[in-house]
């Protein structure tokens, strides 16, 4: 447009100005002076035309997405209204508005009913702030169980916007609402289980009824995103803690009076088997060896029947008199008893004074 | 000349963008807007870029059309079953009728409309807190528990309520997000807690004795009983060797006199075996050969 009106200046230039005298160089340079800035002031302007248009370029990064709103009204229609990564041009303000939503990046929101009043600093170093002897409502919080305990329980869910649409536009705070939601399930959850069940019993199963019914509530109220994970803490009042304890202690010691039962009726079981069966062995060797030795005695009766037969007394007395040799070698004091001169035996006394049997008391063996 | 029309486009531009500003106006999506005409509703439009007279003529009135939302401070209630419970709510709601909005709230102000909801809640809370025991709100079965069916009606009273006097409001959802007892009560259920906690204590520890013993017991039972099958069966084996043996008895029968003459022997082997003092005289052999030759009994 600036050319087309240059060009007419210089028609029209030539034909008018000319003519007239120059009359003083000083007006000429001023002339030429105001040319000059003229095209400074052109180059300036096209400038700005060109930032101007330049500056509706912008990125959305891989963590994000972003939506044109084009004199406040979303460019697209659902879905298609969404930028992805990359780069992007809209018309300059006042004409469009980009808005970017963050989506990739996990969320986190704690609950805020379920915990006692509690400074950042204790927080941090770990320290219980000590408690008062009852708990002041809307300062300290806590749920209430199914059997009307009081416990501490907190949760922290990290979820991901998976329709920033809705998540960005339908709701003031979406992620205040979740804050809420988070604490209606927790209340709810803790309303339906036990205290032992929620502390000891069935944490993990605690956890995830919290997780699902806040995933059934951002469902329900169609809040446009995913649960990643959820935590959940319980103690139970600062007050109790000792009482609590003394249970914990005593159910452990419970569990080692038990354990120690069992172990003793597993030594008893086993050991009473192994007796058996060595009472079992003993008799079946027992009688083995008896068999063995009356069979083992039939044979030899067998076998010296027949010179029994022979001569009986004979016999007899041949085997008697092997058995005292034998007997005679083994026996310790032999006492030979002549007859006496009437043909009478003699008559002999014996004063007994027996040693005691075997070595036990470990007393000199001496009568 | 050219002077002239530079500043006549730039003068026109100005006034466009002048006439722009007065007579249009933009609503972002997610805002509604009512215009009034000298004070009275004339129209509502939605997101983008719309005409309007200039004030005083015609007056635009933006509202946020997103779901808001508040929670409400703690209020007392006494149960059916009369206990006092402390509950707090969350609301979402949102605008959904602009100009019933606009007519209710002074410029449309949403504070005075938030206050509005919630002095509605307290009412709307206490008749359904009323209706119902505590086991409604906190119950192990999942059937006789009606925390759901609480926060519904308390939604539908406040809905019903809002709805009469036409508002503009629309309840998105409602939950209970917090139960209370008076602080008085809570160190009466500490006190309750804690005997609970004691019988516990009591009970792991007399349960775990009596079970223990039990356990000992019925071992040792167990082990009695083994060791009394294995006399038994002991004792059979026994007799059968006994019956075993006994069929050798008709080798025996042969000659009993050899027999018992035998046994004799052994019963002297085994009997002098160990230290033993023997006494005997000339009688007996193998000392019979002693006789008379160490005596001086005459005739021998």
């Amino acid at each position: 447009m600036s050319d087309e009106h240059d060009h007419h200046d210089h028609a029209s230039g030539p034909a008018a100005p000319e003519p007239v005298t120059p009359d003083d160089a000083g007006s000429q340079a001023l002339a030429e002076a105001l040319r000059s800035s003229f095209v400074i002031v052109k180059l300036v302007m096209v400038a700005l035309v060109v930032i101007f248009l330049g500056s509706g370029f912008f990125q959305v990064g891989t963590q994000e997405k972003a939506i044109i709103l084009r004199f406040g009204k979303t460019v697209g229609q659902g879905q298609e209204a969404l930028l992805g990564p990359g780069l992007h041009w809209s018309f300059p303000y006042p004409i469009d508005e980009v808005v970017r939503i963050p989506i990739t990046e996990i969320q986190k929101v704690v609950s805020t009913i379920g915990w006692f009043a509690e400074t950042p600093e204790q927080e941090l170093s770990g320290n219980l702030p000590p408690p008062g002897p009852s708990l002041v409502p809307g300062v300290d919080g806590y749920v209430i169980t199914a059997d009307r305990n009081i416990i501490h329980t907190r949760a922290t869910l990290y979820y991901q916007v998976d329709d920033p649409i809705r998540y960005e536009l339908d709701f003031v705070s979406a992620s205040n609402t979740i804050q809420h939601v988070l604490n209606n399930a927790l209340l709810n959850t803790a309303a339906r289980f036990k205290v032992d069940d929620i502390l000891y019993g069935d944490v993990a199963g605690f956890q995830d009824a919290v997780e699902q019914r806040v995933s059934a509530l951002a469902d329900q109220e169609r809040l446009g995103i995913t649960v990643k994970q959820c935590n959940v803490m319980s103690i139970p009042p600062r007050q109790l803690k000792s009482v609590f304890d003394q249970v914990t202690e005593a159910r452990q010691n419970l569990n080692k009076v038990l354990d120690d039962a069992h172990s003793y009726e597993n030594q008893a079981t086993n050991s009473s088997a192994a007796q058996a069966s060595a009472i079992i062995s003993e008799a079946r060797s027992a009688q083995a060896r008896y068999v063995q030795s009356v069979q083992a005695d039939a044979k030899a009766f067998s076998a010296l029947l027949p010179n029994y037969e022979l001569n009986p007394g004979l016999f007899r007395q041949q085997q008697l008199v092997q058995v005292m040799g034998q007997a005679l070698t083994n026996v310790d004091f032999k006492t030979y008893l002549p007859t006496t001169a009437n043909g009478k035996p003699i008559e002999l006394r014996l004063m007994l004074n027996r040693e005691p049997p075997g070595p036990k008391s470990g007393a000199p063996a001496q009568p | 000349m050219k002077r002239n029309l530079i500043t006549l486009i730039t003068g026109a531009v100005l006034i466009v963008i002048f006439a722009l500003l007065l007579f249009v106006f933009q609503v972002r999506q997610s805002e509604v807007a009512v215009v009034t005409t000298f004070g009275k509703i004339t129209r509502v439009a939605d997101p983008g870029a719309h005409l309007k007279w200039p004030w005083p003529i015609q007056r635009v009135y933006k509202f946020d059309e997103r779901t808001q939302n508040f929670q409400d401070k703690f209020s007392e209630n006494l149960t059916a079953d009369s206990i006092t419970l402390l509950t707090s709510v969350y609301v979402g709601w949102r605008i959904s009728d602009p100009s019933e909005f606009l007519n209710s709230f002074k410029d449309g102000s949403v504070f005075s409309a938030q206050s509005q909801i919630e002095s509605m809640l307290t009412s709307a809370k206490s008749a359904v807190v009323g209706n119902h025991p505590l086991a409604d709100f906190v119950n192990a079965d999942p059937n006789q528990l009606e925390f759901d069916q609480i926060q519904a009606q308390i939604e539908q009273a406040l809905q019903s309520e809002l709805h009469t006097n036409s508002y503009g409001i629309q309840i998105e959802f409602l939950g209970i997000q917090q139960l209370g007892l008076p602080e008085s009560v809570t160190q009466a259920v500490f006190d309750r807690m804690k005997s609970e906690r004691n019988i516990l204590i009591s009970r792991a520890q007399n349960e775990g004795q009596a079970e223990a013993i039990k356990i000992r017991a019925n071992a040792d039972r167990q082990a009695n009983e083994t060791l009394a099958d294995a006399q038994a069966e002991a004792t059979r084996i026994e007799g059968e060797g006994v019956a075993e043996a006994a069929k050798t008895l008709p080798v025996f029968q042969k000659d009993p006199g050899l027999a018992n003459f035998l046994l004799s022997i052994d019963a002297i082997k085994q009997a002098l075996n160990q230290r033993s003092t023997l006494f005997f005289d000339d009688r007996i052999p193998p000392f019979d050969l002693f006789h008379g030759a160490l005596t001086n009994v005459p005739g021998h």
